[in-house]
């Protein structure tokens, strides 16, 4: 694939991603309900993780060859960072994937008592944070400071209320449900899983956070390797999303 | 802040500090248990804290890693009345008999870990830039010893760090283990007898913690040890200035100093008497201490997590110019490779033992099969990290042993490729072989075969890397000062921990040899031969970089005749005793197994490894002032590091180099390896410094 | 060339006095059951191997050490070879071959010691810390030993109350964990008539030591004798209410820590226990009678003996007539 550089059609990129990912849940979704097909549901699932990891956070900039070869040159130091960023993901990533074992391990194919359109809502709501974070972080490149700062602050928002959602709304609504941390694996199972990415999304939050602060201040005017950081932290939160969200909602039958 | 004895002083602070401590421990359980308990684990852990942040005070004042254990005490009693506060308001029982409810200190030991590492500073340059402020890209260091007891980001000062810290606790460990085989050296209980009572614990129970704690204390001295070897050497091998990340290096080194006191904390708070591998349901029994244990793994993880990730960014981005991937040296395919697993794997441990926490905090039943959970899955995460684990104690240490034989055999490392790649594919392999620690534990049956064939291709490029070395011996012409002393013994000793493996990976030979001292003897050779030998070997062999002295070549001689020897019959007892039934993990065994006097020549062994690492110790410290002067190239070797003075100075090369040889030519007229960019006239004259070099011996 | 023939000569040799001498030494305790045979062939041959590689690799190199010592004054370096893909290739390829060889054997090994018989007794274990008990579902006997009758496949089915624990007796080679939850099977077949220990080889808490238990192989015919006794003596037990007690204490396992003889244990003895004082952890004083026997058995951390706080006892659910029977064999120690 070609790497569209200019920040219009980036935009456009942008959108045109979102929608197959909206497209793919909703299929997601409809495969759950109709006839639970596992394979099918992984074969999606993996489909957008691979879209938000190529086109929202652009593995490929890893290779990207940076210009002078000058070791303390702002663009040498980013490739250096991309790295390490990248590298801490594949370290994290091993967590979600242990608790996935976990999960498959525990509960095969059953799933816990939860409600569904709840479940729908929130991964929309993440979903939609990471357009939107993309759109920030084009923006920032293109040097337009306000668009960042609007779009980062939507994605904020919806990163708050996702939050939100899950730890005041969809918690106690499980454990009405029966499904409690203590009850038996299903709960513990559910509660681990939801409360660790939730601890992810609150240092994203956090980053975010940070990012805006100083991102009004004009700091990433020129170099915005930050702004590219916390876009791509936030997208891997939502690639973890992607995996769990069937593995808790959609996969296996109720018991 | 100077004064004149800072260790007398630390020392006397250390009395006071204890003393004090102890009081107060003291009169709090009297208030909340109403009895006087002189060997009581709220008094001693009181006593611990107040010793050690008191001893580094009088040492050093109020700065550095003072501050940090200060504020690490100060948050864990926040922490904990912070939760006891919740309790009462949730109408909870407030103490129990550590003080704290386990809650209460499970947050209090967290909260006092992020306190440490705000106490003592290395997160307040990540501070400024959030807050959108720049810092200088390095902190110039005080020039005295006193850098190393507070943060710096040099990457030698660091390494130095981590290497004295793993130094300690080694020792720590070690002198665990000298205690616990004093009770092994005859059948029956000696002194950790039913009614003798130490922290809240009854003698076996304290040999139980004892012994788990000397298993992953040696363990974190490794992983330490490790990162400390490749903190120096890697930047300057590369020739860069410093890591890729110095700010996280740092803080992995920091993280892990909370860690180790968690550790020490754990045997005052009850103990633990899982050993290190702390599978449920029993750890999920345990006293509180297995929290603390818990905790403490997971910080010193963090620190192996974040040091590797360092370690990769720096190999991949910051190798001098025309260093391409063969033209490496070969230690850093060692750390490479040990840095993958590192950076993935160590993730599962530290989840692992998460869950069993946060199934004692919430009753959530993971691993708890009244509660439909599953303990065998408890060992599958564990193993999954922690076989491979034991490849990073070994590859750095087989690292060393390639990098250092060319140098005193004067010949190239025979088969490069074969042993870089050899380390690859050890790492690799590695990841697919965890079940055979559990070949007897119940898990699926049709597991068994497949990790046997797997288990024993690990075999094959560990084999290359002793061939390898064989060849590379093979007719040079070989000297052997000290360092390479230790490579030699470190080959003997890995093989023999090697060879010992495959009966182990056999799954029928297993089911006798598994939980005995056999295994005991199999990884105590491993981990001597592939870590403790080399590392000292690498102590020896770098120490001149680092200081401009060398230590003392005799007592260095006498620690290696006296260690391995002895050694090797330590272990070679072990194998014994456990291929004739006796378990691990045994307080005591049947005097009619008739293991007495095997025992009793162990624990001598043990003792004699002991006094030869305490000679070493001594060495290592008094020739920091005393050692014989040594800034040349003293072994006359190929590599950057040496074609300049010693010590090395603060950002290493004045003159970047290029690299314009094979690292390992040695014999090759004319040849060389690296090529400084306008040679500057202060470079030490290998021939010369050979010469004097060749003096010696 | 000569090199490579005295070092080979000596390799040769070396191999053989290794193994050799660790043949002599008698690396393994006797071999007890049919189970045992395979397993020490593989070993044998393990040690051989072992034996040889380690010669392979020593040799060369003390021999090097001494052979190609740098002479006195001598500062030029070695003849420089950089490597030779074939001899790598080769010490890739054998060992390769050699650890499937291995692992084939392995393979084949494993099945033969787990070769089913269907005549096999079936005993079930249950480990608890720390002691084991031993139920004849034939026989309806209950025992804190294991009896056996010599050249009969014994198939245990276990499983644990409480932790992990292993079940193994090393004369018989063959080891399994007991896992809380779940029933594990082991397999072998006594040949050697005597008594031997099962060791428990998990660790399982503070006795994990001391969680031992005799094992007894005997002839078929003093098998059955044994055994006719067991059930004749669990008959007239089951006949009184002291003889249930004791039926049940032996079935769970409490004389693990409390001892019916007055010596010091895990926990308070229970010789003599019926009637007296005992002082508790707050200071406080009680007399043993049947409430507070009946509590200690419900509700073990309700009231803690002074000295035994940091033995934590499980609780134990039995219903009252059982406790009452347990209380009337506690009456019998004096
Ligand atoms: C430094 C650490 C280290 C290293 C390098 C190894 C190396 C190996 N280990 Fe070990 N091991 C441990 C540390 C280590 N181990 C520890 C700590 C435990 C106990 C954990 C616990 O329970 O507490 C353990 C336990 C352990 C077990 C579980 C035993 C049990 O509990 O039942 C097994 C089983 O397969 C095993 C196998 C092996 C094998 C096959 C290798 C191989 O990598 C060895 C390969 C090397 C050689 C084989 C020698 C050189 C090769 C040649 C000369 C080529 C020719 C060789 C052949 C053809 C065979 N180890
Ligand atoms: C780096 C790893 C390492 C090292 C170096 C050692 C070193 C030693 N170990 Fe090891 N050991 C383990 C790792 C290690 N061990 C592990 C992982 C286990 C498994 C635990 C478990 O089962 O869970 C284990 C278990 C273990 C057991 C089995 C316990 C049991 O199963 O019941 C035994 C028994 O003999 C033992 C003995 C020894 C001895 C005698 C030494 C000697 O080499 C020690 C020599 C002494 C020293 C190195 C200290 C010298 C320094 C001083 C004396 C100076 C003191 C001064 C100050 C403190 C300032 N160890
Ligand atoms: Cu039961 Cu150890
Ligand atoms: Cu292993």
């Amino acid at each position: 694939m070609i790497h569209i550089q200019d920040k219009k059609s980036m935009l456009g990129q942008g959108i045109l991603i979102f929608i197959y990912l909206a497209v793919l849940t909703g299929l997601e979704f409809f495969v759950a309900i109709s006839f639970n097909s596992v394979p099918l549901l992984v074969v999606v699932a993996l489909v957008k993780a691979a879209l938000v990891l190529y086109y929202y956070m652009h593995v490929y900039k890893l290779n990207a060859e940076s210009p002078d070869e000058d070791e303390n040159s702002y663009d040498y130091k980013t490739g250096t960072n991309r790295l390490g960023l990248w590298l801490f993901l594949i370290s994290d990533s091993f967590v979600f994937a242990a608790l996935m074992v976990v999960r498959i391990n525990l509960l095969g194919l059953t799933r816990p008592h939860l409600d569904q359109t709840l479940g729908l809502l929130v991964t929309a709501v993440l979903l939609v944070s990471s357009f939107f974070m993309n759109r920030g972080e084009t923006l920032m490149h293109g040097g337009d400071r306000k668009g960042f700062l609007t779009n980062t602050m939507i994605t904020f928002g919806l990163g708050l209320a996702f939050l939100i959602g899950v730890i005041f709304v969809e918690w106690p609504n499980a454990i009405s449900e029966g499904v409690t941390p203590s009850g038996g694996p299903q709960g513990a199972v559910f509660f681990m899983m939801t409360g660790m990415h939730a601890f992810h999304v609150l240092t994203g939050l956090i980053f975010l956070l940070v990012v805006l602060v100083n991102g009004r201040r004009g700091l990433y005017d020129q170099q915005n390797y930050p702004v590219e950081a916390v876009a791509v932290y936030w997208h891997f939160i939502d690639v973890v999303w992607i995996f769990f969200y069937p593995a808790l909602y959609l996969i296996g039958a109720l018991t | 802040m100077r004064n004149k004895y800072p260790v007398r002083s630390g020392l006397l602070l250390l009395v006071l500090g204890g003393a004090i401590g102890y009081g107060i421990g003291l009169g709090i359980d009297v208030l909340i248990s109403g009895t006087l308990n002189y060997s009581g684990s709220v008094a001693s852990a009181f006593a611990l804290l107040l010793a050690v942040s008191s001893f580094f005070f009088g040492v050093f004042g109020y700065r550095g890693i003072t501050r940090g254990l200060v504020w690490q005490v100060l948050g864990t009693l926040i922490g904990g009345f912070f939760v006891t506060g919740i309790r009462a308001l949730m109408g909870l029982d407030l103490f129990g008999s550590f003080f704290f409810t386990e809650p209460a200190w499970v947050f209090g030991a967290f909260s006092g870990v992020i306190s440490f590492l705000f106490g003592v500073g290395v997160v307040s340059d990540w501070m400024k830039w959030a807050r959108g402020i720049d810092t200088p890209e390095h902190h110039e260091d005080v020039p005295t010893w006193e850098k190393y007891l507070g943060v710096s980001l040099d990457h030698k000062v660091i390494g130095i760090q981590y290497t004295v810290t793993a130094l300690v606790l080694i020792s720590v460990g070690g002198l665990f283990a000298l205690i616990f085989r004093t009770e092994l050296a005859a059948s029956q209980l000696q002194f950790l007898t039913t009614t003798f009572k130490l922290f809240n614990q009854t003698g076996p129970q304290i040999y139980n913690s004892l012994m788990s704690l000397h298993g992953i204390i040696m363990i974190v001295s490794i992983l330490l040890g490790v990162s400390g070897i490749m903190n120096y050497v890697i930047p300057l091998l590369l020739g860069a200035q410093d890591m890729a990340f110095p700010r996280m290096n740092a803080f992995a080194f920091w993280i892990a100093v909370p860690a180790s006191v968690l550790l020490l904390m754990s045997l005052v708070l009850g103990g633990f008497d899982t050993g290190w591998t702390g599978y449920p349901p029993l750890s999920a029994r345990a006293p509180v201490g297995v929290q603390m244990f818990f905790l403490g793994v997971i910080s010193a993880g963090w620190s192996s997590i974040l040091g590797s990730l360092n370690i990769i960014a720096t190999i991949v981005r910051m190798r001098a110019k025309g260093m391409n991937a063969m033209r490496m040296p070969i230690f850093m395919w060692a750390s490479i490779a040990t840095s993958i697993i590192a950076l993935t794997a160590t993730q599962l441990i530290g989840l692992s033992f998460q869950l069993v926490m946060f199934q004692r905090l919430f009753g959530m039943g993971f691993f708890d099969p009244t509660k439909g959970g599953n303990p065998v899955l408890f060992q599958h995460l564990f193993w999954f990290y922690s076989h491979p684990a034991v490849y990073v104690f070994v590859l750095p240490g087989l690292g060393i042993i390639s990098e250092l034989l060319p140098v005193f055999v004067r010949k190239p490392l025979f088969g490069y490729r074969w042993v870089a790649m050899s380390s690859l594919g050890i790492a690799l392999v590695g990841f697919l072989v965890w079940a055979h620690h559990m070949f007897t534990s119940g898990m699926n049956e049709y597991l068994r075969v497949p990790f046997m064939y797997s288990t024993l291709l690990v075999a094959v490029p560990t084999g290359v890397k002793f061939f390898s070395w064989v060849a590379t011996l093979w007719g040079g012409k070989i000297t052997t000062p000290t360092p390479m002393l230790f490579v030699l013994g470190a080959i003997v000793v890995f093989l023999l921990g090697g060879l010992t493996g495959p009966p182990n990976a056999t799954v029928s030979t297993d089911l006798h040899l598994h939980d005995t001292y056999f295994i005991v003897g199999h990884f105590h050779d491993t981990i001597f031969g592939g870590f403790v030998f080399p590392f000292f070997a690498a102590l020896y062999y770098w120490y001149p970089k680092a200081t401009g002295r060398r230590m003392n070549e005799f007592w260095g001689k006498v620690h290696f005749w006296m260690m391995t020897p002895s050694f090797l019959i330590l272990t070679f007892g072990m194998m014994r005793v456990g291929l004739l039934g006796m378990r691990r993990r045994i307080v005591d065994y049947d005097p009619a197994l008739g293991f007495d006097l095997s025992h009793l020549v162990m624990t001598i062994a043990g003792y004699l490894i002991g006094l030869s690492v305490l000679i070493f110790l001594i060495n290592f410290f008094r020739s920091m002032k005393h050692g014989e002067k040594a800034e040349g190239n003293v072994w006359n070797s190929r590599s950057p590091e040496w074609q300049v003075p010693s010590p090395m100075p603060a950002h290493n090369y004045a003159v970047p180099f290029e690299v314009v040889g094979e690292p390992y030519d040695y014999g090759l007229p004319g040849s060389k390896y690296v090529q400084f960019i306008d040679a500057p006239e202060h470079i030490a004259h290998p021939e010369v410094a050979g010469h004097s070099e060749m003096k010696t011996h | 060339m000569r090199h490579f023939v005295i070092v080979g000569i000596l390799v040769v040799v070396m191999s053989i006095l290794t193994y050799i001498g660790l043949a002599a030494i008698g690396l393994m305790p006797l071999a007890a059951s049919t189970q045992a045979g395979p397993i020490d062939w593989l070993w044998n041959l393990e040690v051989m191997t072992i034996s040889f590689l380690f010669a392979l690799i020593v040799v060369p190199m003390a021999y090097s050490l001494v052979v190609f010592r740098r002479k006195q004054g001598d500062t030029t370096d070695a003849e420089h070879i950089e490597g030779n893909t074939n001899l790598e290739i080769t010490w890739t390829i054998v060992p390769l071959f050699m650890v499937m060889v291995f692992a084939y054997l392995g393979a084949g090994n494993l099945a033969e010691i787990r070769r089913v018989d269907p005549q096999a007794m079936v005993v079930n274990v249950t480990g608890l810390q720390w002691a084991w008990t031993f139920e004849y579902p034939a026989y309806g006997v209950v025992a804190n030993e294991l009896h056996v009758p010599e050249g009969q496949q014994v198939l245990l089915q276990m499983t644990s109350n409480d932790v992990l624990h292993s079940f193994w007796v090393p004369e018989f080679r063959v080891k399994q964990d007991l896992v809380p939850g779940r029933i594990t099977e082991l397999r072998f077949t006594p040949t050697v008539p005597g008594s031997y220990k099962v060791r428990c080889a998990e660790i399982c808490g503070t006795s994990h030591a001391y969680m031992e238990a005799p094992v007894i192989v005997s002839a078929q015919a003093d098998f059955d004798a044994w055994m006719t006794e067991q059930v004749a003596l669990a008959e007239e037990a089951a006949a009184t209410p002291e003889g249930r007690g004791r039926a049940l204490v032996a079935a769970n396992g409490c004389v693990a820590c409390h001892s019916v003889n007055g010596a010091a244990g895990i926990g308070p003895t229970w010789f003599g226990l019926f009637g007296r004082q005992e002082r508790l952890t707050d200071g406080s004083v009680v007399t043993a009678d049947d409430a507070y026997i009946h509590e200690s058995i419900k509700a073990p951390q309700a009231k803690i003996v002074a000295g035994f706080e940091n033995q934590l006892m499980p609780a134990y659910n039995f219903n009252d007539e059982q406790i009452t029977d347990i209380i009337s064999y506690i009456k019998t120690l004096k």
